[in-house]
């Protein structure tokens, strides 16, 4: 089993790199300023420099320039109004001259402690019209580049891939107090564990929130989105509640055990550390540095959103689906079977998207169910359609195989024996065959339920649904190949986890089979 | 010794070798294909589902042939976006074939729209059927029989097959571009992979049979071995799988033309028909469906006949 487990990350680093050679070798890299505002309205050596300091964001290369080198130079000596020095502006303003640049002193510092590291160094000269005055954004800059290759950005990727906050996170020399402890939680009633130095304050803590217990410990990170979510990153955007703020009536951690109360959304439990010193009125309100936050939302995030569907109905199929296969099969050639028969052809023939149309017409005009997800004035009402649009299908498929299964079993001896000992066919077929039949499905239902996490990518996108399924494709349409990279990761990791988690079932279910190393097991 | 001896002329005597009894054989005539194609057609709707997919195939490649699809010749006279069929035939003129269904939203034809489209997905059902079927049993042939190509290949399927198709799929259309072929080379290019590991499965099963057995001891050569002794009875399951593989390659081009990784926009698509008219599915009803029951009518087609044919395919049902 343990090999099965290395093996299987094994693959998912194989197909992680595959697919990252191809994306990051193969796709052209400006495609990512396509629709790119900020691009669009720089112009000549400025728009060059903008694009170096994308390239270096997104990890294609790494980037630095001249005055951020004179900055780190000059700041030490002379204080935060390094600017204002003479000698800072002579050396800054030596890279106008595209003809003796060089002679400076600074210039040639630059060049030579960056070739030194293996930089390329290239120097953009400033950008003349032919008055000889500099064109507007046509400024001189000196910068120093280095090209990642993809191995490096792989392992890069990998090793921040989890990221676990330590009392060591927040940098600012001005903390004193570094700790991690749990303490009484004035928001929940209960306790917390409460962290100093960490980049969030509580690590974890209870609300009245889905799933109750949160934590803030060990956060997985996905990467940076490029276009869709320029420059956000994926796990923060795809797990972002939607909607309107909650206001309730709270109160600032500083002002806790004091009668002032306000009316806000702020969701306390989400502080973070701020590195700029507090305000006046933050003082008030803050008792230390924590003073970032984000706010409560009434709706679900992205991935709330395809998981509550998607998972209503795995139920439903399995609901549905099992008893509706064995009834089939009970009555074979009967009437039932010959109506669930033009089911499943119906749904395992046509398109996936034909149906799902067919189910929204009829869904909106017989029943009046709202059919755009936004449009629905009972918010619970626009789960209903896309619900039942996904698990019909699923019902189908169920059935078929239950089906199957079943009439398989129907001719064994241990069905003949059973009904030779006078059991009621009932009884044989909910107590053995059923039972049997089903050790061929129990497989997959672990990637039934991870499969919610994926999305339904026509279902959500028929009747617009805020979810994760339509990521991979917007991500494909715009260019996007921070969220392709980490689909890939996310996709692959779900479904190896579904198989393993598919096997472990089948053991559990099943004690004849066996997933030793020993011989003979393992596969 | 007496006289009572016989000679050959009284045991025995000569009959004509021409006689007609002689051309008649005792056992009945039997061949297979034949047998196949009686049971096949013993069922009436086959026939039905049958003559109307020849005439879909057969309109969807004569209509483009005959009058090019030009989704754009209209597209500077607003007065033709939308149109009813009704109001196309008045608009237009008198009735033609060209607007039977209507208009769509750049003033195109939407029937000889289908048509074309029609003929792309038909196409690239056929051609990516016959790549992946092919390479699929012949590796899954070879993979099934030696040991040790088995261990190599079985680290190559378990690493692709954690992928999920559909985002390896996208991602491919992705990286090489979103035209005809390289949509072809996406849909190929590991999709013969599950198919070979399918008949991987199949030839370990028929391999250690006794028949193959005794076939092994005589020093039959592996090549002969897989044409003569084990892909023969996969013949059903062979059908089987391409009554499943065709229309999920016509399903696959309309899922992701729709979903805007599949064809290019210079071509045809049933995918795209679909997504360009969704947005005004209950205005425009004329643009939305025929498309799709197209689609739905070529893929149930496919699949019904050809569970049909896989079952006639199996010598048990020939009784």
């Amino acid at each position: 089993m343990l090999r099965r487990i290395a093996f299987s990350f094994f693959s998912l680093l194989v197909v992680v790199a595959v697919v990252m050679l191809l994306v990051y070798s193969l796709i052209n890299r400006n495609v990512i300023f396509q629709m790119d505002d900020t691009w669009n309205k720089k112009s000549s050596n400025d728009r060059l420099i903008y694009e170096y300091t994308q390239y270096s964001r997104y990890g294609y290369l790494e980037y630095t320039d001249y005055t951020s080198y004179l900055k780190n130079k000059y700041e030490p000596l002379y204080g935060s109004d390094y600017t204002k020095n003479a000698d800072f502006k002579a050396d800054k303003d030596a890279v106008q001259d595209e003809n003796t640049y060089t002679e400076n002193a600074s210039v040639q510092a630059f060049i030579s402690e960056y070739t030194a590291k293996g930089y390329e160094i290239k120097y953009l000269a400033p950008d003349r019209s032919k008055s000889g005055k500099v064109k507007s954004g046509g400024n001189g800059y000196l910068i120093a580049i280095h090209e990642r290759n993809v191995l490096q950005r792989l392992f890069a990727y990998m090793g921040n891939f989890f990221r676990i906050e330590t009392t060591n996170d927040v940098t600012d020399p001005a903390l004193t107090e570094r700790y991690v402890r749990v303490e009484h939680d004035p928001y929940s009633g209960l306790f917390a564990v409460v962290g100093s130095g960490t980049t969030h304050k509580y690590l974890l803590y209870f609300d009245g929130r889905f799933p109750f217990i949160h934590q803030n410990w060990i956060s997985i990170n996905l990467g940076t989105s490029y276009t869709r979510y320029r420059g956000q990153e994926i796990t923060t955007v795809i797990n972002r509640p939607t909607g309107d703020q909650i206001k309730t009536r709270t109160q600032y951690p500083a002002q806790l055990g004091t009668d002032e109360y306000i009316e806000s959304a702020i969701d306390f439990h989400s502080l973070t550390y701020n590195y700029n010193p507090r305000t006046k009125t933050e003082m008030k309100q803050f008792p230390d540095q924590y003073t970032s936050y984000t706010y409560n939302f009434s709706g679900l995030s992205m991935l709330e959103n395809s998981f509550v569907i998607g998972l209503i109905a795995t139920l439903i199929a399995y609901l549905f689906g099992l008893p509706l296969g064995i009834l089939m099969a009970r009555h074979k050639d009967g009437f039932v079977d010959k109506l669930g028969n033009l089911y499943i052809i119906f749904i395992m023939s046509v398109p996936a998207l034909a149906y799902i149309f067919l189910f929204a017409t009829i869904g909106t005009t017989l029943f009046n169910l709202p059919y755009k997800f936004a449009n629905a004035e009972v918010k619970i009402l626009a789960y209903v359609l896309p619900t039942i649009s996904l698990s019909l299908p699923h019902v189908g498929s169920l059935m078929k195989w239950m089906r199957r299964y079943m009439i398989d079993q129907m001719n064994s001896d241990y069905v003949k024996f059973a009904r030779a000992e006078g059991l009621s066919e009932g009884e044989i077929f909910s107590k053995h065959i059923s039972r049997n039949a089903m050790i061929y499905l129990v497989h997959g239902i672990p990637a039934n339920v991870l499969a919610c996490l994926v999305g339904a990518i026509i279902t959500e996108s028929v009747y617009s649904v805020p979810g994760v399924g339509n990521l991979l494709t917007r991500a494909i349409s715009g260019h996007d190949n921070g969220i392709i990279v980490a689909c890939t990761v996310f996709y692959t990791t779900l479904s190896i986890i579904a198989i393993i988690l598919g096997d472990l079932l089948l053991a559990k279910y099943d004690p004849r089979i066996s997933l030793s190393d020993s011989k003979g097991g393992g596969r | 010794m007496s006289d009572t001896r016989m000679n050959d002329s009284m045991l025995f005597r000569f009959i004509d070798s021409n006689t007609i009894e002689s051309e008649k054989i005792i056992a009945p005539r039997y061949s297979y294909w034949r047998s196949v194609f009686r049971v096949f057609f013993r069922k009436r709707i086959n026939i039905v589902l049958i003559a109307i997919f020849v005439l879909i195939f057969l309109a969807a490649f004569i209509v483009p042939a005959i009058a090019p699809y030009e989704p754009y010749e209209n597209i500077t006279n607003a007065l033709t976006y939308n149109l009813s069929p009704v109001k196309a035939q008045e608009y237009f003129g008198g009735f033609s074939l060209k607007w039977v269904l209507g208009t769509g939203g750049m003033g195109n034809s939407i029937f000889y729209g289908i048509m074309a489209s029609a003929r792309t997905s038909l196409i690239l059902a056929v051609i990516c059927a016959t790549i992946n079927m092919s390479i699929g049993i012949l590796l899954g042939a070879v993979w099934g029989y030696s040991k040790r190509f088995d261990q190599v290949m079985l680290v190559i399927y378990n690493i692709i097959a954690n992928v999920p198709y559909i985002l390896m799929i996208s991602v491919l259309v992705y990286i090489i571009g979103s035209g005809f072929w390289p949509f072809v080379f996406a849909l190929t290019v590991t999709g013969w992979l599950s198919i070979a590991y399918f008949f991987r499965t199949q030839v370990l099963i028929i391999r250690d049979r006794e028949y193959s057995l005794a076939s092994r001891c005589l020093g039959t050569p592996i090549p002969r071995m897989i044409s003569r002794n084990i892909l023969p009875f996969l013949t059903s399951v062979t059908v089987t799988l391409l009554a499943t593989e065709l229309p999920s390659y016509i399903s696959m081009e309309v899922f992701l033309s729709y979903i805007g990784v599949g064809l290019s926009a210079d071509v045809p698509s049933l995918g795209r028909m679909i997504q360009e008219a969704q947005s005004a599915f209950i205005v425009y009803p004329w643009e939305f469906w025929p498309p799709v029951i197209i689609a739905s009518a070529i893929t149930i087609i496919l699949y019904v006949v050809g569970q049909n044919l896989a079952d006639a395919s199996d010598p048990r049902t020939h009784m």
